[in-house]
């Protein structure tokens, strides 16, 4: 089993370079490693720079696309380069490199198509669970989507999700630039994807700013919901 | 209809046609999007001439003025051309989001093989 690490960054010139050796330092111990590869989104800072000087594999976008852009990237380069599975793990230092193992997990065991490493899903699990507005803003599309899809997803937004070749190969060629999970994630169930959620925790973040940024979030929600309500009239030609 | 307001749309609609004509014989735009522009103008040219139809229209959607049918139609045309113009920029950031991946990997393919 190939697994590829996408790490998206955007200006994350202060938490890189422990995101990266933190993942090396995990790879020592174990039989099977995953590989990297940095997604650098056009940062304006020195991310650039650290990811050269430590020869830290990436590809250098020559201008920024956001989030969605930029693990697309990512997944084309994974699909390129023949990899079973491929996990987006973001470079703030959110996401626990340990985890990956749970997550991956029901892909090669359960041949499950995604899977989403939630915070919600053991009330206990996670230490960092964001704010009382985002959470309740998370709720709000987990229930749009449970309407749309009959499949209740307890945490929408997680960008820690694991997906199989399948997956990889349709996120590769179609991928929205915004808000990319929750919309993928009701588009994979509403073509039948298998989708699961494990318990994860998640730290606060160590540096950098949200994608989803505070004065934005009004704009944010009804951007998801419409999305995913769009999704629900559409029609698909390719389920599975 | 009044006769000024004839003359105005007629010559407005002349313009129309030979801007779009101008434009596109220097190349500014291509054909496919020259047609966009055509239409609007035909579209004025026929209210110039056939006002009989346009106040058929009038009572059937209940404008008062015959001149605010013509502001309405005005509008119907510009908010077609936006929504028009909306689908394609679209599909244009589409194909920019592919060339800066694609570049993007390409590039640091390439500097990857030159440090070896």
């Amino acid at each position: 089993m190939k697994v590829l690490l996408i790490v998206p960054a955007y200006n994350e010139e202060k938490t890189i370079l422990k995101t990266y050796k933190d993942i090396i330092k995990y790879n020592e111990h174990k039989k099977e490693k995953y590989d990297v590869i940095v997604i650098n989104d056009g940062s304006k800072d020195s991310t650039k720079e650290i990811i050269e000087k430590n020869n830290i594999p990436h590809i250098n976008l020559i201008h920024n696309l956001g989030i969605g852009g930029a693990v697309q990237t990512g997944y084309k380069y994974a699909y390129e380069n023949n990899y079973d599975i491929a996990i987006q793990l973001d470079a703030d230092g959110q996401h626990d490199v340990k985890y990956v193992k749970d997550i991956i997990k029901p892909i090669i065991t359960d041949n499950c198509d995604l899977v989403i490493g939630s915070r919600y899903i053991d009330k206990n699990a996670s230490e960092f669970k964001s704010t009382k507005a985002r959470q309740y803003g998370i709720k709000i599309i987990s229930f749009i989507m449970k309407l749309v899809t009959k499949n209740k997803i307890y945490d929408t937004t997680s960008g820690f999700r694991a997906c199989n070749r399948k997956v990889i190969k349709k996120f590769s060629s179609d991928y929205p630039t915004e808000y990319p999970e929750p919309i993928t994630t009701t588009e994979l169930l509403k073509q039948g994807y298998s989708i699961k959620e494990v318990p994860v925790s998640m730290k606060e973040r160590a540096g950098g700013k949200s994608s989803i940024r505070s004065w934005k979030n009004f704009y944010y929600m009804i951007n998801v919901c419409l999305s995913i309500l769009m999704i629900s009239i559409r029609r698909y030609k390719d389920g599975v | 209809m009044e006769f000024k307001l004839k003359i105005s749309l007629l010559i407005f609609s002349v313009i129309l046609f030979i801007i779009t004509t101008v434009v596109l014989k220097k190349e500014r735009i291509p054909i496919k999007y020259s047609l966009l522009w055509y239409f609007s103008a035909v579209i004025i040219l026929l209210v110039s001439i056939f006002p009989t139809a346009l106040e058929l229209f009038q009572n059937f959607f209940g404008f008062e003025a015959l001149s605010n049918l013509i502001i309405g139609i005005f509008i119907s045309i510009l908010l077609f051309l936006t929504m028009s113009l909306t689908i394609i920029i679209s599909g244009q950031n589409k194909k920019i989001i592919l060339l800066i991946q694609e570049v993007s990997a390409l590039k640091s393919k390439l500097e990857e093989r030159d440090k070896k």
